[in-house]
């Protein structure tokens, strides 16, 4: 056996032992050793996964990527399909979201557990999703797939059968979603209180460019909301994409004037990167946050709203 | 087997074996490349030392009546088909709703598709082989198989450009059957082993040579290398293959990096539509704007290497030179198989093996199609342009 080999098995049976003793000493769920309650680290999931109050859920972006291997006991979540209601551009209905839920075996005493590919993206979109239907404790695996992945643990294709849960969502909470006018409010310097938080690429932001490479051109104007600050997603994690230090993420924030004395508002192309960010604002500093996910689709092709476009290239000025 | 020849050989296996260490070394979470290059030598092996060409393949059934070598077709296809539904079983537990497995070559049963396998049939009648076949002869040294592949370069751009309008006419509101759907997995596994069976019975019925006579193998490697291998193993081979790169990359085809190649060139010179339309919701062989090598490419790679060095190892492997009429028919050959392969979305890996082994209908439509185009094709003496 090689060392490593022999490290992973010591590290299982050890992972076994603590997990099996943390649900029996301590209750469920309760022994998460992250700084940030809604964070668990990936050794905390991998004692964990015999935990029946734990249920755990990959959000990925591409096809294949759960179905060819993941997290024992995960079920799979479509961000496509099963976090948004395609036909109304909107997100997933109470009631199909429930019914998916509960076939995932969450109950409203559940402990979820999100994680995916991409820097958890989608999930950190998914613990939003979560939260607007009142689910209580639901957390994000730091460094999502990758991280489990480079770290030696074990991946399966097995889908796991489980018992329906009784989660019951709530009315979608209003406090954590923006909307157009909301924004327009802010654009047009009403409401001068709300902090707007872009977290694209400085080239979008400044209006440079009209997409990211690779993506379709969606809006017809490039450029931002008037007073967002741009603070990219990407500066909120690590190379291994965990989440930074809560201190760290703090300083950022307050560099760019965002300290969670006033309500904030973030937002990105289409409104998935900016889930990331609403997360590392509202879960990990507990600032006020709502995420506007119709985002620059939605606000740069609006008519008659003010945008700014530092780069000089809105349509109809060349 | 001389010493040189084995030295050859062997070192085209080291090669390949450190090559894809190299890849798998380059990224700790993305290993497709160098399994994309693993399954690629196999392949290359398998189609090599089995002479899986499905143009020869067809030809000898229809001129000669020699039609044993089709249960290495059908072969494939059914261990394909066991092993997928298994595969499926994990991917899709519930095959009834509206989502299919992921990546599975599933493809709407269009006209164009019908179309595309016509001209593919054609292609392989004009160039004499289907793109696998051009890849692994090439490996062999019949160096017809160069106009072919860079006709298909033709073809593949010639696909890009038209596909806006036949996407729009009429591969947009083409059903996609799937037989899982309505007989599940176990149901639909049922019904192809007994229509295979069906096949095979047939086959050896309309057979007029018998088993072939084989002399016992001198060692390991003859017996690898040495001699053709049987049906059954060729073709349970090349169906095990098939079901692998599923589990762990994507499923089995050659012409994506090909696709890919002309459709980069064709963007960067600007003469392709800005966008293309329903492209990215087709499953199938569909090139990308890409200049980096591609998984498939790495498959290619590893296709033509391994069949360079079966081959070397069998003694197959001798430089033939086309004549100019040969290299012209190839060429015109391979722009129909390109632009088959690209309205069709697949080749006869791509498609007929791999949309067949998902039970996907439009697989047995291709195959059925290109079969039927070559029979007339060779009836009407196509073949003869070498």
């Amino acid at each position: 056996m090689t060392t490593s080999t022999k490290n992973r098995v010591v590290r299982s049976v050890a992972a076994a032992i603590v997990g099996l003793t943390g649900f029996v000493v301590a209750g469920p769920a309760s022994a998460s050793t992250a700084t940030t309650p809604n964070i668990v680290e990936t050794s905390w999931l991998e004692s964990n996964l015999n935990n029946p109050k734990v249920r755990v859920i990959e959000v990925s972006t591409d096809p294949g990527v759960y179905e060819k291997g993941h997290i024992p006991g995960a079920v799979n979540f479509r961000w496509h399909t099963d976090f948004v209601d395609a036909v109304n551009r909107d997100i997933v209905q109470r009631k199909r979201f429930q019914d998916l839920v509960q076939a995932a075996g969450i109950s409203t005493d559940s402990t979820v557990v999100l994680y995916g590919d991409k820097n958890n993206w989608f999930a950190a979109w998914g613990v939003w999703i979560f939260k607007t239907y009142g689910a209580k404790d639901v957390r994000i695996l730091n460094g999502g797939r990758d991280k489990w992945v480079k770290e030696g643990r074990a991946l399966t294709p097995a889908v796991p059968a489980v018992a329906k849960g009784n989660f019951t969502a709530t009315t979608a909470d209003r406090k954590l979603r923006a909307f157009l006018p909301d924004v327009v409010r802010i654009g047009r310097k009403i409401d001068r209180k709300t902090k707007l938080v872009d977290i694209r690429s400085a080239d979008e932001f400044s209006g440079k460019i009209f997409a990211p490479a690779g993506f379709q051109e969606l809006a017809i104007r490039a450029g931002h909301i008037p007073t967002a600050k741009n603070v990219p997603w990407s500066t909120a994690v690590n190379s291994d994409g965990s989440f930074k230090s809560p201190a760290e993420l703090k300083k950022i924030y307050a560099d760019a004037g965002i300290t969670g004395k006033e309500p904030v508002i973030v937002y990105c192309r289409i409104g998935e990167r900016a889930a990331h960010t609403w997360f590392v604002l509202s879960q990990i500093l507990g600032y006020e946050v709502r995420l506007y996910d119709g985002s620059w689709t939605e606000y740069g092709n609006s008519v008659g709203v003010p945008i700014a476009n530092p780069a000089g290239t809105v349509w109809g000025r060349g | 087997m001389s010493s040189k020849r084995f030295i050859i050989s062997a070192a085209v296996f080291v090669g390949i074996a450190v090559g894809a260490w190299v890849l798998a070394r380059s990224s700790e979470l993305d290993k497709a490349p160098a399994l994309s290059l693993l399954f690629g030598a196999a392949l290359g092996v398998a189609l090599e030392c089995g002479r899986f060409c499905f143009f020869c393949i067809f030809r000898e059934s229809i001129e000669e009546r020699k039609t044993r070598a089709l249960l290495s077709i059908i072969t494939a296809l059914a261990v394909g088909a066991i092993g997928y539904s298994i595969v499926f079983g994990l991917y899709l537990p519930s095959p009834s709703g509206e989502g299919l497995p992921p990546l599975a070559h599933i493809s709407p049963v269009s006209i164009p598709l019908i179309v595309g396998a016509v001209a593919f049939g054609l292609g392989m009648v004009l160039s004499g082989a289907c793109i696998s076949g051009h890849l692994y002869r090439l490996g062999e040294g019949w160096l017809r198989s160069v106009p072919a592949l860079i006709g298909s370069l033709i073809g593949f751009g010639l696909g890009f450009i038209t596909w806006n309008s036949l996407y729009l006419g009429m591969i947009s509101e083409s059903p996609v059957w799937w037989l899982p759907r309505s007989l599940g997995y176990g149901g639909s596994l049922a019904v192809t082993l007994v229509v295979l069976g069906a096949l095979a019975w047939v086959i050896l019925k309309m057979d007029r040579y018998g088993p072939e006579h084989r002399e016992p193998a001198r060692s390991v490697v003859d017996a690898v290398f040495g001699r053709r291998w049987t049906w059954l193993a060729s073709g349970s081979v090349v169906g095990a293959i098939g079901v692998l790169a599923y589990l762990r990359v994507s499923p089995l085809g050659v012409t994506s990096q090909l696709s890919t190649v002309s459709r980069t060139f064709l963007d960067g010179q600007g003469l392709l539509p800005e966008v293309m339309h329903g492209i990215d919701v087709m499953k199938g062989c569909i090139g990308t704007v890409s200049s980096a090598i591609t998984n498939n490419g790495w498959l290619v790679i590893g296709l033509v290497a391994a069949s360079f060095a079966s081959a070397t190892a069998g003694g197959r492997f001798k430089v033939v030179v086309p004549s100019v009429r040969g290299s012209a028919t190839g060429l015109a050959g391979g722009v129909l198989l390109g632009w088959g392969a690209m309205t069709s979305l697949g080749c006869t890996v791509g498609v007929l093996l791999s949309g067949t082994q998902s039970f996907a209908l439009s697989g047995v439509v291709f195959g059925a199609v290109v079969y039927a185009t070559v029979v007339g094709g060779v009836k009407l003496g196509l073949h003869r342009g070498e």
